[in-house]
């Protein structure tokens, strides 16, 4: 499924990544866990493909070398990024916007594309996943949306995608706790043996609402500790500490005697 | 009256005013193709219209004038089964014909002629259309007048005149479409619009001549009492493409709302001069429209508000937004306010922006393509304006011109 090795990113001249490494395999739920700045979205828009970023290494998703296509291409490769801060986009319908990207990943595959009688049916399913009105669907999109709902929009874009990775950056920020559970139902409806997910998260929360098969810890752009989601719980207790500005070569060993509590 | 030997036309008595750079009004024209312009009576087309001209008129269900180089084309003009209460005939034809309903309508309403195109359009003109509207009538089906200009080897400008009255309590909706085909060549129209007491018409503008072409346009309307005037432009091509409203609410409660957009691609420059007099108490008006412009085109927002003595209870706003999707476009926004009344509540505000970057990104990681992303948003910016426009046929039209994925 997803193989990053060594991956290096600068914006300008300062290092975000440095040598991060991680596998997805397929029907993996991986959560990506870090204090602020040890660069957990850098990592998510880097394998989507935001500009401005100077990477080495190597990502593939399928045997697909991510990091050498356009944004539109990872995500007609299954790759999407559901994100912190989704863009308003005044006059642009949801239904249209939702049909558009839909299609425009079908014709990448080779698939027919989708009418907008059918597309209905398609995104009536991926609604009730959220618990969404009808009537989002002809708003424009996430203008004006609360922030719950904004979250929930990019839930129902990832349920009409159907992504082969699905990468969730911060997608509990902002959330009360009803929206939160709303979020999580529609991510965990969405898990299945071929579908993969990284899920970064700045708090155990989440996690307690997404089961996720490994937690990995990222500080000053590498992964430091991984383990299963026991470690989640460790750092709810004791927060990043014990891997920020200490020897790295001892924290193994004292996180996961702390997450074998 | 003479004039002296150190004008422009030295040999000309009443010359008249051309406009130049120095007149805030004509700052973007080109000047110098307008001078190789000659505004004179209409070259009466010999040849046969080209089949590509009838492909390019929207097919509206209902009557329609069109007029080919100033004068007025039988063979495809449709006035057969004019609604009751709808007068509609070509300006010569009705001068000839029916004299006391020609006579009834020229000199009505009040002209923003103050500049030589707008003279010579008054001295030239010789044909175009008559739309009358009788008290009491609403007429559904929508009026067509179309416009066209063939340039041939002459850089000749045609002249055509639009008479529409709307009386007492009666409705309309008036088409007016502007198209063209050949090389160099102008085209200046006059459209006067007079409604009675509690009239209304919703009045369309297409303008999508040729880029070889210019076009020069004056919309007068003058609105009585607790009438509604909408006018919706979509001002979109020649190399110079001017359309200027003068919207004098001479009546208490009128009430107007104009909403335009310009889209200028290549070297295009779409200029609108605006102005509303508010003549009267408790009229209501409104000015919304949008610019986008690639290339090295330039749009032209110059929006007049004139709130005269007395026409207290005046509320007025206007809006300029323009997308720029070239470094090298250009958008002039200019909002004149003058205010002579109490009781004023005057509104007005202008953006200039560019697409934005994390707004493509996002739509690309949808796996929507870069021009598709800009499409989309283009079309999202454009939307508020075309949505002011019902009939599917012309939308479908707009939307076609625009590019628009939507169909």
């Amino acid at each position: 499924m997803l193989h990053v090795k060594d991956l290096n990113v600068s914006i300008g001249e300062t290092p975000i990544l440095n040598g991060l490494t991680l596998d997805v395999g397929p029907g993996e739920v991986h959560a990506i866990m870090g204090p602020n700045g040890s660069g957990k979205s850098t990592f998510a828009h880097a394998l989507a493909g935001r500009d401005g970023y100077k990477i080495e290494g190597t990502a593939t998703l399928d045997e697909a070398d991510l990091l050498d296509m356009e944004p539109e291409a990872r995500a007609a490769a299954g790759l999407f990024i559901g994100f912190q801060y989704p863009v308003e986009i005044p006059g642009v319908n949801n239904m249209y916007f939702l049909r558009t990207a839909l299609n425009s990943v079908r014709r990448v595959r080779g698939d027919t594309e989708i009418g907008a009688r059918d597309f209905l049916a398609v995104a009536q399913e991926a609604m009730d996943l959220v618990e969404m009105k009808p009537d989002f669907l002809n708003r424009a999109v996430n203008a004006g949306f609360s922030g719950g709902e904004k979250k929930r929009n990019e839930i129902l874009q990832m349920a009409v995608m159907e992504p082969r990775l699905a990468v969730l950056d911060e997608t509990d920020s902002g959330l009360d706790i009803d929206a939160l559970r709303i979020v999580a139902s529609g991510v965990n409806a969405l898990r299945g043996p071929e579908r993969s997910m990284i899920v970064i998260t700045h708090y155990q929360r989440l996690l307690e609402y997404i089961r996720p098969d490994f937690v990995h810890v990222l500080v000053d752009g590498r992964i430091v500790e991984s383990g299963d989601h026991k470690l989640a719980l460790h750092l709810e207790d004791h927060g990043y500490a014990d891997f920020v500005n200490h020897d790295l070569n001892d924290a193994p060993e004292r996180s996961l005697s702390g997450a074998a509590r | 009256m003479t004039t002296t030997s150190t004008t422009d036309f030295p040999d000309a008595v009443n010359a008249p005013a051309y406009p130049t750079k120095r007149d805030e009004a004509w700052r973007y024209a080109p000047h110098r193709e307008l001078a190789r312009l000659s505004f004179g009576p209409a070259n009466v087309l010999t040849g046969r219209l080209p089949d590509k001209i009838d492909a390019q008129i929207p097919v509206l269900e209902g009557p329609r004038i069109v007029i080919v180089n100033g004068v007025v084309d039988h063979t495809r003009t449709d006035l057969t089964n004019l609604p009751p209460g709808l007068q509609l005939a070509g300006l010569a034809d009705a001068r000839r014909d029916q004299p006391d309903m020609f006579a009834a309508h020229v000199d009505t309403g009040i002209s923003s002629a103050d500049d030589a195109f707008a003279q010579h359009n008054h001295a030239f003109a010789q044909d175009g259309a008559i739309v009358h509207v009788a008290a009491g009538h609403h007429v559904d089906v929508a009026i067509h007048i179309v416009d066209v200009t063939l340039a041939d080897d002459t850089p000749n400008a045609s002249c055509s005149r639009v008479m529409i009255r709307v009386d007492d309590g009666a409705s309309a909706t008036v088409i007016e479409t502007r198209i063209g085909a050949g090389g160099f060549g102008g085209s200046n129209t006059q459209t006067t619009v007079t409604l009675g007491d509690e009239a209304s018409l919703n009045h369309i503008t297409l303008q999508d001549v040729p880029p070889t072409q210019v076009h020069l346009s004056h919309i007068d309307v003058t609105q009585h009492a607790r009438s509604l005037f909408r006018g919706h432009l979509f001002n979109l091509g020649g190399s110079y493409g001017r359309v200027a409203y003068n919207v004098h609410l001479a009546g208490k409660e009128a009430s107007t709302d104009l909403s335009g957009l310009y889209f200028g691609t290549g070297d295009q420059t779409l200029d609108q001069q605006i102005t509303i007099i508010h003549g009267a108490a408790d009229c209501t008006s409104r000015q919304t429209f949008r610019g986008v412009l690639d290339d090295t085109s330039t749009g032209v927002f110059n929006g007049g508000i004139d709130v005269r003595p007395g026409a207290d209870g005046t509320d007025a706003e206007q809006a300029n937004d323009n997308l720029l999707l070239s470094d090298r476009s250009e958008a002039n926004t200019q909002p004149r306010l003058e205010i002579l009344a109490d009781d004023v509540m005057c509104k007005h505000g202008a953006t200039v922006g560019q697409l934005d970057d994390d707004t493509i990104y996002y739509l690309r990681t949808r796996g929507i393509p870069h021009a598709e992303a800009r499409r989309l948003l283009v079309h999202g910016f454009a939307h508020q304006i075309v949505d002011g426009i019902h009939n599917q046929i012309l939308r479908d039209w707009i939307g076609e011109r625009l590019g628009d994925l939507h169909g």
